[in-house]
């Protein structure tokens, strides 16, 4: 039962989302004022295709997953995208308070251990070390773009 | 004529060390990510898209046809040697190369790919300095009403060249274009969709939305195929590749035929000017339409060179195909077109019928580059690195996903200096990571977004000069020639039935 609810959730998402944009769009207001097309005239269209589009897709998930007797879930490991996200977002957050030095090699250490075991952990570091300077030199001194520092 | 003269001119700017470094760079860059799985030339393209802020647009540009080209060829090697293709258009490769890997004859196979390839690249390049100005003139005589049906044929066909999931498809196109019409109206002073956030009143910028599309989102794929990644890396230590298998005996070169290689190369341009068809179709289809024609049909995908040959020349030359509507029209025709429109934006050159006329200066550079790259970096890259691309298809995991990842979340970030972008690649790099899960082709989306404030504009221009009448999109010529057009394209590629695949192997595009 649980397997089947995660596999539609995204549909279903899709398809709330897509009746949220209509609905936004509805309230912009008339598509037509004296023969000329407003800014709500092409969301309109666009809103009831989606809504069209995600319904079917909704339904068609639906029959398809009832159907399904057996639990053909991946095998990988469900927690691993979540977890990246969420470092993603530490890291964006640390990145324009800390500045780009201590959170990038924290944010590359972290990635390296969620693409390998947890073994060699010092080399790890160096590595990330090396790859956070590296980048460093790529953005900084050959592009020139300008990464926040502790000093802001 | 004058702009071939100016194509053969802008050969001379190879001639400065900055430009060719960064030209052979970039091919480098685009046969290493092409050639380990999992990697595309896409990716590596979205990750330097934000160092292009710095370069000038046109070094920008010539480094990344020549990664365009890169990502065609660099897939056979391992598609070849350890039957994983590198990028989906190498797919068809793997059906004779890795068979002959098999029977001992690995050499010859890449020997054939790294031929097929560069006289692929070569013609669809060529194809492309002589054909463009014209198509470019062309698209002149297109009006504000063609332009919109020209663009809902480029939607339309994105759309059902899907096969098997052309609902999804058109799902991804509506999401893409839901995004696009975040922010500021384009006639009018109102913001749409913002929800309160100022951030969102300049609406959503490109970079992130590529860098969240095709970086983040490829690297929360992969975490989910350490195992495979494993395996991948234990196949390629038991091959070994020497740098004299690029260079196949000249009598099986005659075996296969300059027939075999021009009318692939043929084919594989005119599926790239289609919007989405893009290299693993092209190179499916020429390797279609030699097995039909062959006298030995059955001897393919066993172990035919001329199956390499199809496949390879084909996929190299959609380069120059898909770069027709992306220079003409401004529509790009895959991924790499797409990013590659998305730098002539971001250092604000407006994209068109236009840029061929107003801009040949800027053009002529990048054909030149592609035609370089084909001509010169394919045989001298394959030569001189192929023995140990496999040493470098075989790197660690860890360190490659790890530098993705920093590339990727610092590089939206150089846009605006703003974490909003970073957040925003963020976000996106969620919504296409799912989508992918759920079998949804992201390109569409991408295609979606960048066409989404064009059709909108055109649309809503067409209806005012025609006092809000629809039959303008059938009483105007040009518009007419587009949407008899859609209607072909629609029988052909959503009502007629499929070519089967004769070696077996799944399409994807």
């Amino acid at each position: 039962m649980f397997y089947f609810y995660k596999k539609i959730i995204f549909q279903f998402l899709i398809f709330i989302v897509s009746v949220a944009y209509l609905v936004t769009a509805i309230n912009l207001g008339s598509p037509m004022v004296d023969g000329g097309l407003q800014p709500s005239f092409f969301p309109l269209i666009i809103g009831s295709f989606a809504v069209l589009f995600s319904g079917i897709l909704l339904f068609k998930e639906w029959i398809l997953e009832k159907r399904r007797a057996s639990d053909a879930g991946d095998e990988s490991s469900p927690y691993a995208a979540p977890i990246i996200v969420f470092l993603t977002l530490i890291y964006i957050t640390a990145f324009s308070t800390i500045g780009y030095f201590i959170p990038s090699v924290l944010f590359v250490f972290s990635m390296m251990l969620m693409f390998s075991t947890k073994e060699k952990l010092v080399q790890k570091a160096v590595i990330s070390i090396v790859i956070v300077a590296l980048g460093y030199l790529i953005f900084e001194l050959l592009f020139g773009v300008r990464l926040p520092t502790l000093r802001g | 004529m004058e702009f071939i003269i100016l194509v053969a001119s802008s050969f001379t700017k190879l001639l400065d060390p900055v430009v060719l470094a960064y030209v052979i760079a970039g091919f480098i860059i685009g046969t290493i990510f092409s050639a380990i799985p999992g990697l595309t030339a896409t990716l590596a393209l979205a990750l330097l898209l934000p160092l292009t802020y710095s370069l000038d647009v046109t070094i920008a540009l010539m480094a990344c046809a020549s990664i365009y080209m890169a990502g065609m060829c660099g897939g056979s090697i391992t598609a070849t040697t350890i039957n994983i293709p590198g990028a989906p258009s190498s797919m068809m490769t793997a059906l004779d190369g890795y068979p002959m890997q098999q029977q001992g004859k690995g050499a010859l196979a890449l020997g054939h790919a790294a031929i097929g390839s560069m006289a692929g690249g070569a013609l669809g390049a060529m194809l492309l300095i002589g054909l463009a100005p014209f198509i470019a003139e062309a698209s002149l005589l297109v009006q504000t009403t063609g332009k919109f049906s020209l663009l809902a044929f480029a939607v339309i066909v994105i759309v059902i060249a899907q096969r098997g999931k052309v609902i999804k498809a058109a799902m991804a196109a509506c999401i893409g274009l839901m995004l696009a019409t975040i922010g500021l109206d384009a006639m009018e002073p109102v913001t749409r969709f913002t929800f309160g956030f100022s951030n969102l009143t300049a609406g959503i910028d490109l970079m992130p939305v590529i860098i969240g599309t095709f970086a983040i989102s490829e690297i929360l794929i992969q975490v989910g195929a350490a195992k495979e990644s494993r395996q991948t890396t234990e196949a390629m230590s038991k091959v070994k590749i020497r740098r004299r298998d690029f260079i196949p005996p000249l009598a099986s070169i005659r075996k296969i035929g300059i027939v075999c290689y021009v009318k692939s190369s043929l084919i594989g341009y005119f599926v790239g000017t289609l919007p989405g068809a893009g290299g693993s179709m092209g190179s499916f289809l020429a390797y279609v339409e030699t097995v039909r024609t062959s006298p030995n049909p059955e001897s393919y995908g066993k172990g035919n060179p001329k199956g390499i040959a199809a496949s390879e020349s084909a996929n190299n030359a959609v380069c120059g195909g898909a770069l027709v509507p992306m220079l003409t029209f401004g529509i790009p025709g895959d991924p790499i077109t797409a990013i590659m429109l998305g730098v002539l934006v971001i250092n604000g050159i407006q994209p068109g019928p236009q840029l061929m006329a107003g801009q040949a200066d800027l053009i002529a550079p990048v054909l030149a580059s592609l035609l370089f790259s084909a001509v010169v970096l394919i045989p001298l890259t394959l030569f001189l690195l192929g023995p140990y691309f496999i040493k470098i298809v075989a790197i660690r995991k860890d360190v490659l996903y790890g530098s993705i990842a920093l590339l990727a979340v610092v590089g939206s970030y150089v846009a605006t200096y703003s974490t909003f972008q970073m957040m925003m690649a963020l976000v996106l790099g969620v919504l296409a990571y799912y989508m992918r899960k759920h079998d949804f082709p992201v390109i569409t989306m991408l295609l979606g977004f960048i066409l989404g404030p064009n059709l909108e504009e055109f649309l809503r221009r067409s209806l005012a000069l025609s006092n809000g009448n629809p039959m303008t999109f059938f009483t105007s010529l040009d518009s007419l020639f587009f949407v008899v057009l859609t209607l072909v394209f629609v029988y052909f590629l959503a009502i007629k039935k499929p070519l089967k695949n004769p070696g077996g192997a799944a399409q994807s595009a």
